[in-house]
C-alpha cells in the first residue's frame, strides 16, 4: 500500500452520514468500507485491517465505545486510529470513548472540510508512522544481521586463534575484545629445529572489520613456520598478503619473534606494536625492541623491509609481546597504562604463568571497570637457558613397510639464487613430500640447516664461528653476515640428496660441496669428536657436534669444503604382517615430530 | 573533532583539533576532498597541534588521503605533533610514509 493511500472503516448506523463520509474519502483518493453497526465493525475491521477508523458512539445494540474497547483488545502489529463521531451534549461520552482506546473526535454533524482536513492530518500522521515503524524494522534486520556476523567472526576467530602452537607449555597470553570479539590475533608454532615462532597481530579498528584484516596471516605464518622458512622472509610474504587484499586505509601492526633456545637467540620484526621486552628473572627489562617498520599491509613489496633484530640472551626471562590496546588502556582520567605499567606490572611477578597474571590484573586494575576502546592482548614466552650441551640418544625410526623406491636430488645454486633464496625450506619443503621422510622432517632440517649453513657462511662468506663467542659477537656476526652475502657475486654451493636400501634398511646420503676454499676440519672443534657433552661452552662447533651425532657417517673430504653424511631413515619390512602390525601412519603419529625427543 | 582549512597560493593546511578517530571519517574527508580539487595547491599540511587523541583508524584515513594526494600529484606533511599523537605516529612508523614537519 502506498503511503498515500487510506483504507477506512467507517462504522455507522445512519447511511447518509456514512456515505458523506464515503464519498470525502472517494475524493480524496482513499476507499472506504462500511459497517452498519458493532458486530459487522468488528468483522470488517479483521477482515481488512483498515488504516483509519470512524465510528459513531451512539448506536443500537453495540455502542461505539464498546466497539472500539473490542478492537483494541484485537491483536494487531499495526495503529489504527478510532476517531469517535458524537453529538454536542456527549461530552462525557467522548472521555469514556478516548479512555476505551480511542484517539480523536469530531463532532456531528461535522462539514465535508472537517471530514477533509481530519483525514488529511491522519493520513500526514500514518505516513510519519509507518516511516518510523519501516526503519526501526530495518534497524532489527541490521541488528540481527550483524549479530550473526559477529557470530560467524567469533567462530572463525576462535578456530583460528585456538590453534596448538598456543598451548606450548612456554606461551601464555591473553586477549580481551573491546566488541564482541577481539581483532587481536596470536599465533604460535614450533619451526622445525626446534624454533618457536610467535605473532601478535592488532588490525586497524576493532571487531569483525578488524579480525578480516587479520585472519589472512594465520595461513602463511603457519605454513612457512612449518616448513622453517627465517622470520624476515615470513614478515615480507604476511606483508605482500595484506598488501595485495586490503584497502589502503586498512594495515595490521604486528611483532614477529623467533626464540631459539639452541643457539640462545631471540629475534624480533615490529611493525607498529609497542615494545616487545625480555624481563629477566629479576623484573628487569633486559632486552627492549622497539617498532622499526610500518605496520603490515602498507608498503609495497619493493620498500618494505623484513629487517630483524637478533639478541643473544644469557640469561633466562620471558619474551612478552603486546598490542596497543594494552598501552593505549585509559583509567577513568584519561590516563594511559602505558609500557610503564606494562613493565611495573611484570617486574611484581616471578614466571611466565604469575607474570601474565600480574599484567591482566594490572591492566584491569587501571581500567577501574572501565571498557577498554581497544583489543587488549599480550603473550609472554618463558625463554629458559638450557646448559645441557649433550644431544639425546637417537630416536627410533619407524619401519617402513614395503619397498623403498630409490630417488635422487642434485641441485647447484650460484651466488645470484643464494643472495636472495630461503634455501633449506625450499629445497626440505620438496625432499620431505617423500613419505618416508615425513616422519624425519624436523631432524632433517636440523642436519640441512647446518650443513648448509657452514658452506655460505663458511665456505663461501668466509665467516669465523670463533666471533660469536665474543660479547656482542652475535649481532657482530650476523651483521657481517648480511653484509657479505649482499655483496656475494661469485661461487656455488651444490646439494644432492640420495635416498636407498642399504641392507634391510632404508638411508638418505646428504651430500654438499662449496667452491669456497674449505678448512682444517681436523682442527675444527666437534668436527672429528663424538657429540658427546666436552664441557665446551663455545659458541660454535656445537652445530658439527649435533650432525654427527644424529648422522650414521659424516665424512669431509677436499679441503673441507665437501661433506658427505648417511643418514638412517628407517627399517625396510618388506613383507606386510597381518595381524598385530600397525599402519604406517600409526607409526608416524607415534613418532611424531623426531626433535620432540632429540633435543636438549 | 574540529577542523580548520585554511589555503594560501600552493600550500593548504587542515588544522585539526580534538580526538582524531573512527567518529572523524566524514569530516576529514569532506575537508581533504575539497582540497584535493583545488587544482593549484601542491602541498597538504595536516596540523596536529590541537589533537589530544589519535586512533588506528585515524592513521588510515592519513593513508587514504597519502593515496589520493599522490594520485593528484600533491604532498602531504604532517606537523605540530606533539605527546601521545607524536608517540603513535612514531610507533606506527608513519614517519617512513609521510613527510614530518615539526
Amino acid at each position: 500500500m502506498s503511503s498515500s493511500h487510506l483504507t477506512l472503516l467507517i462504522v455507522d448506523d445512519t447511511p447518509a452520514n456514512a456515505m458523506q463520509l464515503a464519498a470525502v474519502a472517494g475524493e480524496l483518493g482513499h476507499s472506504a468500507i462500511l459497517a452498519s453497526d458493532g458486530m459487522e465493525a468488528i468483522a470488517k475491521f479483521k477482515a481488512s485491517s483498515p488504516d483509519l477508523i470512524f465510528m459513531d458512539i451512539m448506536m443500537p445494540g453495540m455502542d461505539g465505545i464498546t466497539v472500539a474497547r473490542r478492537i483494541r483488545e484485537l491483536p494487531t502489529d499495526k495503529w489504527a486510529p478510532i476517531v469517535f463521531l458524537s453529538a454536542p451534549d456527549q461530552m462525557r461520552d467522548i472521555v469514556r470513548g478516548l479512555e476505551a482506546g480511542g484517539d480523536d473526535y469530531l463532532v456531528k454533524p461535522a462539514s465535508s472540510q472537517i471530514l477533509r482536513a481530519k483525514i488529511n492530518s491522519y493520513a500526514r500522521i500514518l505516513a510519519l508512522q509507518r516511516e518510523v515503524q519501516a526503519n526501526a524494522e530495518e534497524l532489527q534486520n541490521w541488528r540481527l544481521e550483524a549479530e550473526e556476523q559477529s557470530r560467524l567472526g567469533a567462530h572463525v576467530m576462535s578456530r583460528l586463534t585456538d590453534a596448538a602452537g598456543l598451548r606450548d607449555p612456554m606461551i601464555r597470553h591473553f586477549n580481551m575484545p573491546a566488541d564482541t570479539f577481539s581483532g587481536d590475533l596470536l599465533c604460535a608454532a614450533r619451526a622445525p629445529g626446534e624454533v618457536l615462532n610467535v605473532l601478535l597481530a592488532d588490525a586497524a579498528g576493532h571487531g569483525l572489520a578488524a579480525a578480516l584484516s587479520a585472519m589472512p596471516l594465520t595461513q602463511a605464518f603457519y605454513s612457512m613456520t612449518a616448513k622453517g622458512f627465517p622470520l624476515p622472509s615470513i614478515a615480507e610474504e604476511l606483508n605482500r598478503k595484506l598488501k595485495s587484499i586490503l584497502p589502503p586505509d586498512r594495515f595490521v601492526a604486528a611483532t614477529l619473534a623467533a626464540i631459539d633456545v639452541r643457539n640462545q637467540t631471540v629475534e624480533v620484526w615490529n611493525g607498529g606494536n609497542p615494545d616487545a621486552l625480555f624481563i629477566n628473572t629479576r623484573g628487569k627489562v633486559a632486552m627492549q625492541w622497539a617498532s622499526h617498520h610500518p605496520p603490515l599491509g602498507i608498503l609495497p613489496d619493493k620498500l618494505f623491509s623484513g629487517m630483524t633484530e637478533t639478541v643473544v640472551f644469557h640469561e633466562p626471562g620471558d619474551l612478552v609481546l603486546c598490542s596497543d590496546g594494552l598501552t593505549e588502556a585509559e583509567n577513568p582520567a584519561g590516563g594511559w597504562f602505558a609500557l610503564d605499567g606494562v613493565c611495573a606490572a611484570l617486574s611484581q611477578a616471578q614466571g611466565c604463568e604469575t607474570r601474565c597474571a600480574s599484567l591482566l590484573q594490572g591492566v584491569n586494575d587501571h581500567l577501574a571497570g572501565q571498557p577498554g576502546h581497544d583489543d587488549i592482548s599480550a603473550l609472554l614466552v618463558s625463554v629458559p637457558i638450557n646448559r645441557r650441551r649433550q644431544v639425546r640418544s637417537t630416536t627410533p625410526t619407524p619401519a617402513h613397510h614395503g619397498p623403498l623406491a630409490e630417488w635422487r636430488l642434485a641441485l647447484s645454486f650460484g651466488a645470484e639464487e643464494l643472495r636472495y633464496l630461503d634455501v633449506v625450506p625450499a629445497v626440505l619443503g620438496f625432499a620431505t613430500q617423500i613419505q618416508a621422510l615425513r616422519p624425519h622432517q624436523g631432524t632433517l632440517f636440523l642436519i640441512f640447516s647446518e650443513l648448509f649453513n657452514n658452506a655460505l657462511d663458511h665456505g663461501l662468506l668466509g665467516l669465523d664461528s670463533a666471533t660469536k663467542s665474543w660479547i656482542g659477537g652475535f649481532e657482530l656476526y650476523m651483521r657481517q653476515r648480511g653484509a657479505r652475502l649482499a655483496g656475494l657475486h661469485g661461487g656455488r654451493i651444490d646439494i644432492a640428496f640420495h635416498m636407498h636400501q642399504e641392507k634391510s634398511r632404508a638411508v638418505l646420503d646428504i651430500s654438499l660441496a662449496d667452491s669456497g676454499p674449505g678448512f682444517d676440519f681436523e682442527k675444527c672443534p666437534g668436527a672429528l669428536g663424538s657429540g658427546e657433552d666436552t664441557g665446551n661452552e663455545l659458541a660454535y662447533g656445537r652445530g658439527i657436534a649435533l650432525v654427527k651425532h644424529l648422522c650414521e657417517q659424516v665424512v669431509y673430504s677436499g679441503n673441507g669444503n665437501q661433506v658427505w653424511v648417511r643418514y638412517g631413515v628407517s627399517d625396510l619390512i618388506v613383507e606386510q604382517e597381518e595381524t598385530g602390525a600397525e599402519t604406517e601412519d600409526e607409526a608416524i603419529t607415534r613418532q611424531g615430530d623426531n626433535t620432540d625427543l632429540l633435543l636438549f | 573533532m574540529q577542523i580548520a582549512n585554511e589555503v594560501s597560493g600552493d600550500l593548504a593546511t587542515l588544522k585539526l583539533g580534538g580526538r582524531f578517530d573512527f567518529h572523524s571519517h566524514r569530516d576529514f574527508r569532506s575537508a581533504y576532498d575539497k582540497i584535493l580539487d583545488t587544482n593549484t595547491v601542491r602541498e597538504i599540511v595536516i596540523d596536529f597541534g590541537e589533537v589530544d587523541y589519535l586512533d588506528s583508524s585515524a592513521l588510515g584515513m592519513l593513508l587514504l588521503l597519502r593515496e589520493k594526494a599522490d594520485g593528484a600529484s600533491k604532498r602531504v606533511v604532517l606537523a605540530g605533533l606533539q605527546g601521545t599523537v607524536k608517540q603513535v605516529l612514531e610507533i606506527a612508523n608513519f614517519g617512513k610514509l609521510f613527510s614530518i614537519r615539526a
